[in-house]
């Protein structure tokens, strides 16, 4: 109504194209999120036992980031699109210059006394950067293999420079944005076929050599889950039995006796997923899994309804994000896929991962606010 | 800004991919879902139950083992706390571990504790190669069940308890060690009863796998219960000879468990939160051990082993011939009862076993029982029965003793040339002649019926230690072994208790007790009580008759009467060691043993061998028979010369704790004057 008298304020209009449905999905997750952190962290001593203060820190700040960037109208980013993806790379070649080596991977950039992970951003610059590719590049009829050259090159260089860290991890999320991206695209059957056999070539070499002793170790893990159970298949048999022992209704609240115990390790990062589901049970986990589900196809209706190529393909590579990060880390955690470490959004605890997924909601509440028809000549800087 | 006015790119090649994805999302999610149901719903009751057992440790509670008392409540044999200090390889030298690898990065490991718990104990330089050896050795894999883990490595046993409180003082530095209370046999005594009581040690593979045979561990509890009903396990205490062997399922008890919550640490948690976890039943208190009050009076024991001093070896029974209760079992050369039963560290047990079985007088043999020897002399009461039950002698007619007999070839000799002898100066004197007369009239077959009747060469049925039968021969029995005929001497020999007839001092003592009752075969006991550990009696053995013994009371009393010369009558062969102010009737006995030395034999040895079995039994007192005592000394020689003056000093010594018992003397304060008070008690008795 009132946007048909045209005479409300800025403000009025971001209170009406304010998509209320994403910041409540998003709300609730950050809200159980840091919930089910003070019950993981609970049993912690030194270090992570106030994670979750620390956390609610990041969930502010990487609110009012997200607000920022869902302020500016994204075709500024369209703009920038390939400046941010090469400030992006630039930080990923700095780990290697900067960073330190923890456990084996050098992953973190430190500024003072805090330390930020650039493959996390890294995964929102490669959306950015391929959402400029394709909004320059419109196609109607199948695009060839040629074609996908550009693009594959755009994944390839932060997909090595993370593999590199090594961080398998994030450079299989990266991948898997890609293709998710690439997915939305249409490409001629010949060129798929072709892709498909590279794939089954590359895949088994990448098996055999490509991966570190560590990694082949959990896979194995993975494949005979009853052996081992005091070194490699620790975590996942315990995170296996924990979310067993939620049954239907859970344990209650702080009463998950694999957490309360100890059984469960990395409960604050890779492994938030088990307390849940100890503590509210298949009920509760399966309310989590549609909120995530949720949250995912809403992104892909944003995109739906985004007004230009680069608004749908930012908001389908956000959803993928979120997607891919909530299959792997609970698959891993239930024990359907081996131990990769990729962490559950909004609940595992950590600066770079929360700022990460939140500016990528940031781009999607973006997205959707501006997908009201707006006359090129009454545009602004917000674009509403 | 010029870009944001060119129109909005098409948006169109995407268009028909949202709802491919938007499927495969969902497809995606319900896979996840699925599986979550599967594990939380489907198989959540076996999950809940595998995070249930993470937390839950059945904590075994120990029982202790019963005390044995004597008749006068002194206890024989109990337990005492000792500790022991173990340590679990894998944690106390984590070092020792190989590396892991988690995350491409070697897992840390905890910092030893080895060295402190070394220092804490004062190991030599020595023990602590030793050990680190061991813990090395255990820790080559550190898989979930290797040794690393799961077998403890014993440092120390019956660790001092200064000691034990520094280790836990510092309990912080010393991950891995583990403090063992283990209670440990404690007999006061010694080495006093130690046949009769026996010894514990730990239970051997053979016996544990017949309480729990394979697949054990698998078996319902019902059917574990019903395999091993006394809980046994490895490394437990049983009693391995004697009273502690034969009234284990007694003195055992049973453990108790409780239901502890540990993380995943290992560390006991508690308080509501934990105990909230704890599912029913939460424990089962442990039952202690019964206790058993024996009929024995040790004090009489040590009489016992006080008289037999100068005598390297042999066995003593002393029963009470009213009601069949054992008032002394000792055999001679006995064991450190301490010793073996590890109450002096595991390496004493080795050395004590090796040093008793390598001894020439069979330490380890429970002679009262479990050794047959020919009775001699002491026989002579039931050949005499045979004939005068049979009327085969006329007890009052003499027969003439010259020192020797020729029967066939062979000469058959007496002690001394006793002239003319009737039946009573015959048993009083032990006249050898009379009896080869007597023997050759009545035949071998109604000796052996007497003799088998008042229990001779037969088991009583007493349990603590093997019983040796002995042996009663007869005619059929020489037709078995002997190819060639029957021969006269081999009834002479038996009437006079040589050749093949043996006997356990036991039974002899049995048979001389019904000699002194008239003619009442008890069932020897031991036991008196059984008792629950604040002392409530549950069971009593009353006495138990094993049979009335078919005796014409004139031909019985003639015989004892004989008994009552032995001792009283200036020919009696007891008479020279007699006390006169003991009322003691009785029949010596001088067995020949048959030695036949081996070749290199160590002379002494041999000699020692070839002496004779010196026997005395004595009932007394002889006019009101309360006990009797069978004193058997092993190659001491002569009966009368030796075996007597030890029967008189136990006997003197029962009288005087009889007085002393029934308030007429004050209990001797030092040992000088205990002859005094003996006699001063004898006053009082008579």
């Amino acid at each position: 109504m009132r946007l048909r008298s045209g005479d409300v304020g800025a403000l009025g209009r971001v209170r009406d194209h304010f998509d209320w449905t994403l910041f409540i999905t998003v709300a609730a997750l950050a809200v159980i999120g840091v919930i089910n952190l003070y019950s993981a962290t609970s049993v912690a001593r030194g270090v992570h036992a106030e994670d979750y203060i620390q956390q609610i820190y990041w969930l502010v700040g990487g609110g009012l980031l997200a607000t920022v960037v869902a302020a500016i109208d994204y075709r500024h980013y369209e703009r920038l699109g390939y400046a941010l993806y090469a400030g992006g790379v630039v930080l990923l070649l700095l780990v290697f210059i900067l960073g330190r080596e923890i456990r084996g991977s050098s992953r973190w950039i430190y500024i003072g006394s805090y330390s930020f992970q650039p493959s996390e951003f890294m995964k929102l610059f490669l959306v950015v950067a391929l959402a400029k590719y394709l909004h320059d590049d419109p196609r109607l009829d199948g695009r060839t293999l040629k074609d996908l050259v550009a693009p594959t090159l755009i994944a390839a260089v932060p997909t090595a420079l993370v593999l590199l860290q090594p961080d398998l991890g994030t450079a299989l999320i990266l991948i898997l944005v890609f293709v998710s991206i690439c997915a939305l695209t249409r490409i001629q059957t010949r060129s798929l076929v072709w892709l498909g056999v590279a794939t089954g070539v590359v895949a088994p070499v990448f098996w055999s050599y490509g991966l570190r002793g560590y990694q082949n170790e959990r896979i194995n893990a993975w494949l005979n889950p009853n052996e081992n159970i005091l070194g490699y298949n620790w975590d996942p048999h315990q995170a296996r039995i924990a979310v067993g022992n939620g049954g239907w209704f859970g344990q209650g609240f702080m009463k998950g006796s694999q957490n309360q115990f100890l059984f469960l390790h990395e409960q604050h990062s890779d492994f938030p997923f088990p307390v849940f589901a100890e503590e509210w049970g298949f009920v509760g986990s399966l309310a989590l899994v549609m909120l995530y589900g949720f949250l995912v196809l809403w992104c892909l209706r944003v995109a739906s309804s985004a007004k230009d190529r680069f608004g749908a393909v930012l908001a389908v590579g956000v959803g993928s994000i979120v997607f891919w990060h909530a299959v792997f880390n609970l698959g891993m955690a239930t024990g359907l896929l081996p131990v990769v470490g990729v962490t559950l959004p909004l609940f595992s605890y950590g600066g770079s991962s929360v700022m990460t997924v939140l500016i990528g909601i940031g781009f999607v509440m973006n997205v959707s606010m501006r997908r009201f028809y707006a006359s090129p000549t009454r545009t602004t800087l917000l674009g509403l | 800004m010029t870009n944001l006015l060119v129109p909005r790119s098409d948006v169109g090649e995407f268009r028909k991919r949202y709802k491919w994805m938007a499927l495969f999302a969902v497809l995606a999610l319900l896979a996840v879902a699925t599986h979550l149901f599967r594990l939380q719903v489907l198989a959540g009751t076996e999950y809940s139950a595998i995070a249930h057992e993470n937390i839950i440790r059945r904590v075994v509670m120990p029982t202790t083992r019963g005390v044995i008392r004597d008749v006068n409540g002194k206890v024989l044999a109990s337990s005492r706390p000792s500790y022991d200090v173990e340590v679990v390889p894998g944690r106390v030298m984590p070092s020792a571990r190989p590396v892991r690898y988690r995350g491409g990065q070697i897992v840390a490991r905890d910092p030893d504790s080895w060295p402190k718990l070394a220092e804490v104990l004062r190991l030599n330089p020595e023990e602590r190669r030793t050990f680190e050896a061991r813990i090395r050795a255990a820790c080559s894999s550190d898989e979930d069940k290797s040794p690393c883990w799961k077998t403890p490595i014993l440092v120390r046993e019956d660790v001092p308890r200064d000691v034990i409180a520094e280790l836990k003082q510092h309990t912080d530095e010393l991950a891995g060690v583990e403090v063992v209370s283990a209670p440990v046999r404690f007999y006061p005594y010694k080495n006093l009863g130690a046949h009769m009581l026996g010894y514990v040690a730990e239970i051997d593979a053979e016996t544990l796998a017949k309480f729990r045979p394979r697949g054990y561990d698998d078996l319902p509890r019902e059917d574990q219960q019903r395999e091993n009903p006394l809980g046994y396990e490895a490394g437990d205490t049983v009693g391995a000879t004697g009273i502690e062997h034969a009234w284990e399922s007694y003195l055992r008890g049973q453990r108790g468990w409780e239901k502890r919550v540990v993380d995943a640490r290992g560390r006991y948690r508690s308080g509501p939160e934990a105990e909230r976890l704890v599912d029913p039943p939460g424990n089962l208190d442990p039952i202690p051990g019964r206790d058993l009050r024996l009929s024995v009076d040790i004090e009489l024991e040590q009489a016992i082993e006080k008289a037999m001093r100068p005598h390297a070896a042999g066995a003593v029974v002393a029963v009470d011939v009213r009601t069949g209760g054992l008032l002394a079992l000792y055999s001679k050369p006995d064991f450190e009862l301490n010793d073996l039963s590890g109450g002096a560290g595991r390496a004493r047990v080795r050395e004590t076993f090796n040093r008793l079985y390598a001894d020439a007088l069979r330490p380890m043999v429970d002679k009262t029982m479990s050794g047959a020897f020919q009775p001699g002399s002491t026989m002579k009461p039931f050949s005499a029965l045979a004939a005068l039950q049979d009327h085969v002698i006329e007890p009052d007619q003499s027969e003439k003793c010259e020192g020797y007999v020729t029967f066939g070839r062979r000469i058959f000799r007496c002690s001394h040339v006793h002239g003319r002898v009737r039946l009573r100066e015959a048993i009083a004197r032990s006249c050898n002649v009379y009896f080869f007369h007597l023997a050759e009239m009545t035949g071998m077959d109604r000796i052996a019926r007497v003799a088998q009747a008042f229990g001779l060469g037969q088991k009583t049925g007493l349990g603590p230690n093997p019983e040796a039968p002995g042996r009663i021969p007869t005619r059929s029995w020489y037709a078995l072994r002997y190819r060639g005929q029957f021969r006269i001497g081999f009834t002479l020999n038996m009437a006079i208790g040589e050749g093949d007839v043996t006997v356990t001092p036991l039974q002899l003592a049995m048979a001389y007790g019904a000699l002194a009752n008239g003619g009442t075969l008890y069932q020897p006991q031991i036991v008196e009580a059984v008792q629950t550990s604040d002392g409530a009696v549950e069971q009593e053995f009353p006495p138990r008759v094993r049979r009335q013994i078919p005796v014409d009371p004139d031909d019985l009393r003639r015989v004892t009467d004989a008994l009552l010369d032995v001792v009283k009558d200036p020919n009696g062969t007891a008479y020279p060691a007699r006390d006169p102010q003991l009322d003691v009737a009785g029949k010596t006995g001088t067995a020949q043993t048959g030695y036949v030395p081996k070749k290199d034999e160590d002379p002494k040895t041999a000699w020692f061998l070839s002496q004779n079995h010196a026997w005395f039994c004595a009932i007394a007192p002889a006019h009101a028979p309360e006990i009797v005592v069978a004193v058997l000394v092993e190659h001491g020689g002569s009966g009368p010369e030796v075996a007597v003056p030890v029967a008189m000093q136990i006997v003197r010594e029962y009288e005087r704790l009889k007085a002393v018992r029934l308030g007429h003397a004050p209990p001797p304060k030092a040992p000088p004057t205990s002859g005094k008070a003996a006699a001063h008690a004898k006053e009082h008795v008579q």
